[in-house]
């Protein structure tokens, strides 16, 4: 059979690349110019190229990477990872300072005014401790308080004061809070005010004062006043015992006093200035038939009941 | 990216020479003749492979380095003879052959072997890539970066060349 041209070429290609037939080549081989081609293509099967070191030349490119100055990466990942971090301790820092609570407090003889963030005006008495968290204040009003205060609240969402006796929770009012040792005192000025005491809560409006002492409850009305007598620097009492008295007067004056066990009981009604020690050991002494040394230099008060008048 | 699958782990990058290297030695030579220049063109390409493993996926690496040296060849100007080697023989060779065969045979090699020298470089790499390599004419268009046709075209006018140097039988 004979074959054209074309054909013989096609099958020719067909046999360099290993796909022409054993039948295929017979043919090819038929033609004398084919079969020559076909003898070259096979016997240039048999050549090969000098040998190659392949171990030679890759140790030459190792050696010809070491001597390139390196071409370094510019790997943004640790720089971007320390500006991150020195950024997450900041904020870090700031919410932490932010969620601390605010203190403020006062010690012996020591009275302060402040604002709450909503405005609300807190008088802190002397002795005494409120915290509250200043960025939460917004949502929460709550604070807590040891010693004793008075708060002229501004209108708004419940404000809470946590004692360690009670919570005293208001919407808007003023009203005074005492809350030292065993003894919560709440008296309120104006408005109605709720003290959530054990499981009991307590409406308290305005002109009446709560009194918990030892756990136990005693309301009784309140004299008069618009707002508590310490506010104006003076103590007032009704009917209080000397050693509650004398507490007052040593958070108003940096001073010790002692005085015989069997004259704390004795009741006092009346008031003392935060202002003159000697006039303040008088206006109680007197009424009480007492009598009392001040020793200068280690602030020290003694009081004893009068010999004789 | 991870690290495992780009050339710059330096396990890839053996593995690559390992796979390619003598390859591009073998396809540079068949254009240059030259032994030395072979060399100095794989390393150089090896070491490009090297700069830009980074860009380089690890499936391209085989085109990246002929591109490389192929565009370096381009570059290059001197071309010495190609020399090759009669390394192996026809498996279906049968011993006993007369010496006057063995004579003639060697005779025809030896004109072979020059008519090849002298093929151009376009021709003799395709022919050579398809001969000795073993390569189809789809690979060798695709490592030259030409179209089938092209091949089978430098293939007949290489097959044609060397006829006519070496005379018929």
């Amino acid at each position: 059979m004979k074959r054209t041209i074309m054909e013989k070429h096609y099958i020719l290609h067909n046999y360099l690349n290993g796909t022409a037939t054993q039948e295929e080549i017979a043919q090819l081989k038929a033609d004398p110019e084919y079969a020559s081609y076909i003898k070259i293509a096979e016997a240039t099967k048999c050549f090969d190229t000098p040998d190659f070191d392949e171990k030679a030349t890759f140790n030459a490119i190792s050696e010809k990477l070491e001597q390139q100055p390196k071409v370094k990466k510019l790997n943004l990942w640790p720089t971007v990872l320390k500006i991150a971090a020195v950024f997450a301790v900041i904020v870090a820092g700031y919410l932490y300072v932010d969620s601390l609570e605010t203190t403020i407090s006062t010690s012996v003889a020591e009275k302060q005014n402040f604002n709450l963030p909503d405005g609300s005006e807190v008088a802190l008495n002397a002795n005494s401790t409120i915290e509250y968290q200043k960025n939460k204040w917004d949502n929460n009003r709550t604070l807590e308080l040891d010693g004793e205060a008075y708060f002229k609240v501004t209108k708004g969402n419940t404000f809470t004061v946590q004692t360690k006796i009670g919570a005293i929770t208001v919407l808007g009012t003023q009203f005074n809070v005492f809350a030292r040792d065993n003894k919560l005192n709440v008296n309120c000025y104006e408005g109605l005010v709720s003290v959530a005491f054990n499981d009991t809560l307590i409406k308290l409006p305005t002109g009446k004062s709560l009194q918990i002492k030892n756990g136990t409850l005693v309301t009784e009305h309140q004299s008069v006043t618009e707002k508590p007598s310490w506010i104006d620097n003076e103590s007032s009492f009704e009917n209080a015992s000397l050693t509650t008295v004398l507490d007052e007067l040593k958070r108003q004056y940096p001073i010790t006093v002692q005085v015989d066990d069997n004259l704390k009981t004795k009741r006092f009604s009346g008031s003392f200035a935060h202002n003159n020690l000697d006039l303040a050991l008088q206006l109680i002494c007197a009424p009480l038939n007492l009598t009392y040394t001040i020793e200068e230099e280690e602030d020290q008060v003694t009081i004893y009941a009068a010999k004789n008048k | 990216m991870d690290k495992n699958t780009t050339i710059c782990n330096e396990i890839i990058f053996n593995k690559v020479y390992k796979a390619h290297g003598k390859a591009i030695w073998r396809f540079i030579y068949f254009k240059c003749g030259n032994e030395a220049q072979a060399e100095d063109l794989v390393q150089d390409a090896f070491i490009k492979l090297w700069q830009n493993c980074a860009k380089v996926p690890v499936e391209k690496a085989k085109s990246f380095l002929y591109t490389i040296t192929n565009n370096a060849f381009l570059n290059e100007v001197a071309h010495k003879k190609v020399v090759l080697k009669h390394a192996k023989y026809h498996p279906d060779k049968v011993e006993n052959q007369s010496p006057q065969f063995l004579l003639e045979e060697k005779q025809y090699h030896q004109k072979l072997q020059g008519a090849i020298a002298n093929l151009t470089e376009a021709q003799r790499t395709a022919f050579l890539l398809n001969r000795i390599e073993g390569k189809k004419y789809r690979e060798i268009a695709e490592v030259l970066d030409i179209s089938v046709k092209a091949v089978e075209k430098r293939m007949s006018l290489a097959l044609k060349s060397l006829r006519e140097e070496i005379g018929e039988l």
